[in-house]
């Protein structure tokens, strides 16, 4: 029981990472209104600046700070530069050109720092256990649960009671209306676009202590990340937070019952919500 | 008889291509190669530029195409072509599930559900190694010479023999594709590509038509991993990983979509060009990266798209008077 005890707040851990990197590509959806398919490179990007900062002799707080805001300064560059371009086209040219930046992203991190992947150490603060009784964990994980539970407060409360946050969320209704409104919604774009690869950076950063850090884990997160978001449902702040937390449990709890196919069981669950709630858990009728 | 060449325009295109590829290349595996991703290639051409289908998925198909000739190649003594039947059957069923999932959702959901579903099917096939061999793949696979009541029509023998016979299916693909596209099944769903909602509003069920798509493209990718699998002699995991449904779609784009012939110019220059890159340099794929980004900012139609933009300037008359019969 105790077992499965763990594997459950392992699974929040997780889950909370998931839930960062969903509800990045939601933000991004909501307001450009494509799927962002490099978003699994800004994750492994956000890894790898934590991996090579801490090379540096930065230790892991700064990695925290500087890793995804120097993610979310790249995603805002190649907005600028390029990915508007690619607005007045049909929408298959979004999706095919970030699917075209995370293939050069994936290379250039070969490229760079090889195909082999390294191990990233938690900060010495962090390093050890904490017991409660009989109950064991690593000090790392409980950081990670606490740490993400406060950006999520933080996130909501951006989305939710800020300015930007408001145009955000009017924008991902009808953009039209808030053009309408003299409000110039493609200025935040970039913004947005910004914001969403920070989330996936500060992923990338929390994740890299957890599993290290290698060229492919992108994909991973990256098919992870639509998971959540098929499960929790497009667009909603609670379903992206639902949807983590479930797919982290999920995967976390098979490890121990099937541990070949704890990957598997994912999206054996994504398949399985469809089926019920065609619209996702938290998801609207569209 | 012009207008019989006119009519068969493409199909004479893809002859021809097929007549070329012997003279340019000097490895018949490479050739086949070429014609195997066209096939690969035909299939998402047909969901991306007649249904509007931008499908990540087209991975599965090819691994299910690859898996189940292994399988049945190294387990069964069935004959070769009821083995090539039974894989492509086996791709449309698949393409049958997995579309009956993800085509339900609209729009944007499809495209994530495809590549959640390519994870999945990839985490299948590497959670059942009884069956897939796991991470080492299905190994020893033959090459069987096709063999009608013991008499050998092709013996498959050497690289070249067997791009005969790749060459052979991939011509009968293409005139079959080229008739399902012209025929109103394809006008229809151009349409449902241009319009859902009034294609809906005159009485298309577009869920049904856009699943039959699938299923089509789904069958001619399979037969592209059976034909692959065997040529290979090995089905691995990597040919119903994320990279294959990548590399299926970036042919497609980078080729054009919206005509046929543009897939099998695709797949040449996929896959020669990459032959060529990788000798001198590991990470080739940062060129395709780029390309693929260069082409959806700058050369929409792909290299189709340049070559008709390169006739037009050559040719304004001719150009202007075939336009009328292009398809849009």
């Amino acid at each position: 029981m105790n077992l499965y005890f763990l594997q459950v707040v392992n699974g929040i851990g997780i889950g909370m990472i998931y839930f960062l990197l969903a509800v990045g590509l939601s933000i991004v959806f909501g307001l450009l209104r494509f799927v962002n398919f490099a978003h699994g490179a800004f994750y492994v990007l956000g890894a790898y600046a934590c991996y090579q900062l801490m090379q540096l002799g930065l230790n892991f707080w700064l990695a925290l700070i500087v890793g995804p805001v120097v993610v979310g300064l790249c995603a805002w560059l190649v907005e600028r530069l390029l990915l508007r371009k690619v607005y007045d086209l049909p929408h298959e040219f979004h999706i095919l050109f970030t699917l075209g930046l995370a293939m050069a992203i994936q290379e250039l991190v070969i490229l760079y720092w090889g195909p082999v992947g390294f191990n990233v150490a938690p900060p010495d603060s962090l390093k050890g256990v904490v017991m409660w009784g009989s109950f064991i964990y690593p000090k790392y994980r409980v950081f990670l649960i606490l740490f993400t539970a406060v950006l999520a407060v933080a996130i909501w409360l951006l989305l939710e009671r800020t300015r930007l946050g408001s145009i955000v969320r009017a924008g991902s209704e009808s953009p039209e209306m808030v053009t309408l409104l003299r409000i110039n919604v493609y200025k935040i774009f970039g913004l947005t676009f910004a914001l969403g690869a920070w989330t996936a950076g500060l992923a990338g950063v929390l994740a890299a202590p957890l599993r290290g850090v290698e060229p492919f884990m992108g994909i991973e997160a990256l098919a992870v990340a639509f998971v959540v978001v098929v499960v929790g449902g497009m667009g909603s702040f609670s379903g992206a937070l639902l949807g983590g937390l479930l797919v982290g449990i999920v995967q976390s709890v098979m490890t121990t019952l099937w541990p070949q196919g704890a990957s598997l069981m994912i999206y054996v669950a994504m398949a399985l919500v469809l089926l019920l709630r065609p619209d996702g858990l938290m998801g609207r009728a569209q | 008889m012009t207008a019989l060449l006119c009519k068969h325009k493409d199909l004479l295109l893809a002859v021809l291509a097929v007549l070329i590829l012997p003279w340019m290349l000097k490895s018949g595996s490479l050739a086949s190669e070429v014609l195997i991703f066209a096939l690969a290639a035909l299939g998402c051409n047909l969901l991306l530029g007649y249904a509007g289908l931008l499908s990540f998925g087209q991975g599965i198909f090819f691994g299910v195409g690859s898996y189940a000739l292994g399988i049945l190649l190294t387990r069964t003594g069935m004959p070769m072509p009821a083995v090539l039947l039974t894989a492509v059957v086996a791709g449309a069923v698949v393409a049958g599930m997995v579309g009956w999932l993800a085509i339900r959702q609209k729009g944007i959901y499809f495209v994530m559900l495809t590549l959640a579903l390519t994870q999945m099917f990839y985490f299948i096939a590497y959670s059942t190694p009884e069956w897939t061999g796991g991470d080492n793949g299905l190994l020893d696979i033959p090459t069987l010479p096709l063999t009608v009541f013991g008499h050998t029509l092709l013996p498959n023998k050497t690289a070249w023999d067997y791009y005969v016979f790749v060459a052979i299916l991939f011509l009968l693909v293409f005139w079959a594709l080229q008739r399902v596209v012209d025929s109103i099944f394809g006008r229809t769903l151009l349409a449902i590509r241009d319009n859902p909602a009034r294609c809906t509003a005159l009485g298309y069920d577009i869920v049904q038509f856009k699943l039959l798509a699938f299923m089509v493209s789904g069958a001619v990718t399979a037969l592209a991993g059976a034909l692959y699998a065997m040529m290979t002699g090995i089905a691995p995991l990597t040919s119903i990983n994320y990279h294959m449904s990548e590399v299926i779609l970036l042919i497609t784009v980078l080729g054009g979509t919206g005509n046929l012939v543009a897939s099998v110019l695709g797949a040449a220059f996929y896959v020669i060009v990459s032959d060529w890159l990788s000798y001198m340099w590991p990470r080739w794929l940062l060129v395709f990266g780029f390309l693929l980004m260069a082409v959806s900012l700058y050369l929409q139609g792909g290299l189709w798209g340049a070559c008709k933009l390169l006739f037009a300037r050559l040719r304004p008359t001719a150009a202007a008077a075939q336009r009328g019969e292009e398809h849009p």
